[in-house]
């Protein structure tokens, strides 16, 4: 516990840590506004009648940078090397002489970033949905039974991706890298969505898999899945790669 | 009290071979001073004992274990590597907190190590902001976090100027005066020779000298001269 306790310590005052959470609540609620006007303009024209059930749900999809870019600096933040002139020292070295053991440290540092994730998640999804009805007003979806597991699914796939972002990371040990590959593959250009149009196959991915805890309609989806088989999928992906991230991490030279 | 024994430590990283067979001790109440030059091994030395690279071959054990099997690390050990091991976007004070809480330590004593570093008023600057000495300094502050039993040191007075190196060698005798074992690394031989009782001499991954500071300085005029004689040949 005292391990987890520091590392939480460590994020808090790690301002690229902040950076992730800025960016995960104010994406999906700025991309919210911008789609939510545009809805209710739709609306008003009789272009549309209702909002769609993905309202919200596509915005906290990319969102997700936030937990990426939390998850990548939690471990790349460690590994930063200081200028030759300030002594060229990585923090890494502080962390395993205060708990040395790699195992130890590890999950610590993956359990910060999960709690991290979700917390994150959480305040992002009220933000969001927030936004959502206020703009949209009369027009704004009706919550209902339904949506409380696909909230869980958005806190699912958030904890999920920063892990994943983590475990990467861990092989890494550079954070730019990372951290481009999964943003590009969120915000821009989806490669993971482009493959599956070569195979479908590509479903499995841990991002495609995971959006179906709680999206319903993706767009020339070429797999069926339920939103469980979706999450148990990702998880699967989450787990192989921290599981790869940890012996490597234990067997390498710090 | 604490010895650090290394017994028969063997480095191969690739086809390289950085430790062959290094051995010796730090005994408690006494400075250690670990000399050599550059990529002699030291600090390969201090990274195996305290778990951050794996020996090829050989033990280091810190009493009758390894570090990593320590149950508490931080009373047991303080170490400084390179530089400061702060993130450079984190202050002083927030660095300290999360050693601190990493070994259940009360607040209050990461405001009592700024004082005995001196950093008290850098403590809310961040340590990209500090200069390599002050660097140094947040780094033993970390080290004396748990007011530990050893303190593991690689080249300590790099970056301090004349008064940190005075304030540094006073501290380190202070420490082995109460009885603690004190072991540090240093290319510097003049600095060293006036800090350390006992000398390990290596060169090129083995240690060619291993006694108190007399036995090893033995008939030459300084240590530094005992040290050329051991590296080079020279008489």
């Amino acid at each position: 516990m005292r391990a987890l306790a520091a590392e939480v310590s460590k994020l808090a005052s790690l301002p690229a840590a902040w950076i992730a959470a800025a960016a995960g609540v104010l994406v999906p609620g700025v991309v919210a506004a911008i789609t939510a006007s545009s809805t209710r303009g739709a609306i008003a024209r009789g272009a549309a009648t209702v909002a769609g059930a993905d309202t919200g749900y596509q915005e906290l999809a990319f969102g997700v940078v936030g937990a990426i870019i939390l998850g990548v600096v939690a471990i790349s933040s460690e590994h930063f090397t200081e200028s030759a002139e300030s002594g060229g020292g990585r923090q890494i070295t502080t962390s395993l002489t205060a708990v040395p053991s790699r195992l130890r440290f590890l999950l610590a540092k993956v359990a910060a970033v999960a709690i991290t994730g979700a917390v994150l998640a959480i305040i992002a999804s009220g933000t969001t949905m927030g936004v959502i009805h206020v703009v949209l007003g009369e027009h704004t979806p009706a919550m209902g039974a339904d949506d409380v597991p696909r909230l869980a699914g958005v806190v699912c796939y958030w904890v999920c991706t920063a892990l994943l972002a983590s475990g990467i990371t861990v092989l890494t040990r550079h954070g730019v890298v990372p951290l481009a590959v999964l943003i590009a593959n969120t915000s821009v250009v989806s490669v993971t969505y482009l493959l599956t149009k070569i195979t479908p196959l590509a479903n499995y991915l841990p991002d495609m898999a995971g959006v179906r805890m709680f999206i319903r309609k993706l767009p020339g989806s070429t797999a069926e899945m339920s939103p469980l088989t979706g999450g148990l999928v990702m998880t699967a992906w989450v787990a192989v790669l921290l599981v790869v991230a940890a012996i490597s991490f234990t067997r390498r030279d710090a | 009290m604490e010895v650090i024994t290394i017994d028969d430590l063997v480095k191969r990283r690739g086809s390289r071979t950085i430790l062959s067979g290094i051995s010796f001790q730090a005994r408690p109440g006494r400075v250690t001073g670990l000399l050599g030059p550059n990529g002699a091994g030291k600090s390969s030395t201090l990274r195996v004992l305290l778990g951050l690279d794996r020996a090829t071959s050989g033990t280091a054990l810190i009493g009758s274990v390894p570090f990593v099997k320590l149950r508490n690390p931080l009373a047991t050990v303080g170490a400084v590597l390179d530089g400061s091991g702060a993130h450079r976007a984190r202050t002083g004070r927030a660095h300290l907190r999360w050693v601190a809480r990493s070994a259940g330590l009360p607040r209050a004593r990461v405001d009592e190590v700024l004082e005995i570093v001196g950093l008290t008023n850098a403590a809310s600057k961040r340590v990209g902001g500090y200069s390599l000495g002050m660097g140094r300094r947040l780094g033993l502050a970390a080290a004396l976090l748990g007011d530990p039993e050893i303190l593991v040191l690689d080249e300590p007075v790099n970056g301090l100027d004349p008064d940190g190196i005075r304030w540094i060698r006073t501290l380190l005798r202070e420490r082995a005066a109460s009885g603690r074992t004190v072991l540090l690394s240093s290319h510097l031989m003049e600095e060293l020779a006036a800090t350390v009782d006992d000398v390990v001499v290596v060169n090129e991954g083995t240690v060619v000298a291993d006694g108190t500071l007399d036995e090893v300085t033995g008939s030459h005029r300084t240590l530094e001269d005992a040290f050329f004689a051991l590296t080079t040949g020279a008489p």
